[in-house]
């Protein structure tokens, strides 16, 4: 019963993954980098075990991490309560060791160490509850 | 400057307490010693070494009333230790555990202390007359991971523990016999996530603690429903917090700077300043342990290190800081004086009396 409940829930999230991801296109379209940035990382990361979700989720949120190009920018822009989940994602990013991601998330990493510190890169190694 | 006093005792000091009239203190050197200094003619002097245990000390808590001095080790033992004449005379305290001590601290009216321990388990212990003999009592079944720091409700009764399975917890302590009446409300209650030390505040109606994820949590109404607040800091995690009022915390920890937290007058509280100097530099952030490893990171080692070694001569501690005691309390159970003591061997003093934007903190 459980893993039935599980994997409905799991339906659900693919549903809202999939809405946010076509978000996320027509905003890229605009040329509106930012705000698809914050759609991504809006409800992430899936309030789920399943990671079959949070690969599906960050395959969106590496979309928009990668469509940024002016990163002063995206930080006068984007608002605190995002840093800690961007610090997760910036950090699977690095894990995956992909050149071009890589170079992305590190140029990323720099300027949001600078804006949020040192306890947020602490708060993403810190957290083993909400995992990206 | 806030800090009043420095004082350089060891290479290294893991905790440390001061005797009742603050005339003596008492800390580990990191090793299986207690030394204990003196003011004398304005210079520091050591006059005791208390050499009984085998292992690290890793918590001495001195009583106010009682002048008695308690200290548990890595070697899962505990000592109180009492001035006959001029030789601090150990008592063995049989802990029972099988795994290290890690903190220990007085009950409010000093007839108890709690242990804190690497075994999952919590030991209350307190003295029988009849016996000349300290009872240590094992709260067994509570706790899935190591307990890494307690805290006695003013009340005498409630204790308040973290551990490093995530959990706060806050329970009653009542000993029949020791313990005159059960007055708590059976207010067993657990949250959070992994934490690391916890206080309460004077009066005892907040709670706060803290673990490794730069974050400081504060909980009134402890019961059934808690109400929480968790405020989130740009540095690195703290190690150990202190209510000075009921509206002002510090905190200390690996940013080498005492931080202070405050709430307004709704409640909320919010991180405040450091309360060392510091240059607001773009580079000064780096001024941390971390230093080198993100300066390599950004190919910048040679700004970066140099800027963190001109912060550190400028500040109090230039190493982690693990324990903040405090010093003074004023009548209505204020402190305004406190110390602390790190990693770097020092111990400091810090006055908050001439700190003008802090006062209507320490007030209210």
């Amino acid at each position: 019963m459980a893993e039935f409940v599980e994997a409905d829930n799991a339906e659900a999230i693919f549903t809202r993954i999939e809405h946010k991801s076509s978000k996320i296109e027509s905003l890229l379209k605009q040329y509106k980098p930012v705000e698809a940035l914050k759609t991504a990382l809006e409800g992430s990361p899936p309030v789920t075990k399943d990671e079959r979700c949070k690969s599906a989720n960050w395959i969106v949120v590496h979309r928009a991490i990668m469509a940024i190009k002016d990163i002063d920018s995206l930080f006068s822009a984007l608002d605190l309560e995002y840093y800690d989940v961007l610090m997760k994602y910036l950090y699977r990013g690095l894990s995956t060791g992909d050149r071009p991601t890589c170079d992305q998330c590190l140029k990323i990493h720099e300027k949001l160490t600078e804006r949020a510190g040192l306890g947020c890169i602490l708060r993403c190694l810190a957290d083993k509850v909400n995992t990206v | 400057m806030a800090s009043v006093s420095v004082h350089q005792f060891a290479p290294c000091i893991t905790c440390h307490a001061w005797s009742p009239d603050q005339s003596m203190i008492a800390f580990c050197p990191n090793n299986n010693e207690v030394h204990i200094y003196k003011m004398l003619e304005g210079k520091w002097e050591k006059i005791h070494v208390l050499h009984k245990h085998d292992q690290l000390v890793s918590g001495i808590d001195w009583s106010r009333r009682t002048d008695q001095i308690v200290t548990v080790s890595h070697d899962r033992n505990s000592y109180v230790w009492s001035q006959e004449a001029s030789e601090w005379v150990p008592t063995l305290v049989i802990l029972r555990l099988n795994r290290a001590a890690l903190c220990v601290q007085w009950s409010p009216k000093e007839n108890k202390f709690a242990v804190g321990s690497g075994a999952k388990t919590v030991c209350i212990c307190y003295y029988e007359q009849e016996n000349n003999w300290w009872v240590s009592k094992i709260i067994r079944k509570r706790h899935d991971s190591s307990v890494t720091s307690i805290a006695w409700h003013p009340n005498n009764i409630l204790l308040a523990t973290t551990s490093t399975d995530g959990k706060c917890r806050v329970f009653s302590t009542f000993i029949k016999g020791v313990d005159t009446k059960h007055t708590s409300s059976g207010s067993d209650s657990k949250f959070g996530e992994l934490k690391a030390l916890i206080r309460w505040s004077p009066s005892g109606n907040t709670l706060a603690y803290a673990g490794h994820d730069s974050m400081i949590y504060f909980v009134d109404e402890i019961g059934p429903s808690p109400s929480a607040q968790s405020v989130a800091f740009r540095d690195l995690p703290l190690r150990d917090v202190l209510f000075l009022s009921e509206r002002m915390v510090i905190g200390v920890g690996y940013d080498c700077n005492p931080m202070v937290f405050a709430a307004d007058e709704r409640g909320l509280w919010s991180f405040l300043r450091f309360l060392d100097e510091r240059k607001q530099t773009s580079n000064a952030k780096y001024g941390s342990q971390l230093s080198g490893t993100f300066g390599k990171l950004y190919g910048q080692s040679k700004s970066g290190s140099n800027e963190a070694n001109e912060s550190s001569r400028t500040r109090a501690h230039d190493n982690c800081i693990t324990s903040v005691v405090p010093l003074k309390k004023t009548r209505d159970a204020t402190v305004t004086t406190f110390t602390t003591a790190g990693l770097d061997g020092k111990v400091v003093t810090w006055d908050l009396q001439q700190q003008q934007d802090l006062m209507e903190y320490l007030q209210g």
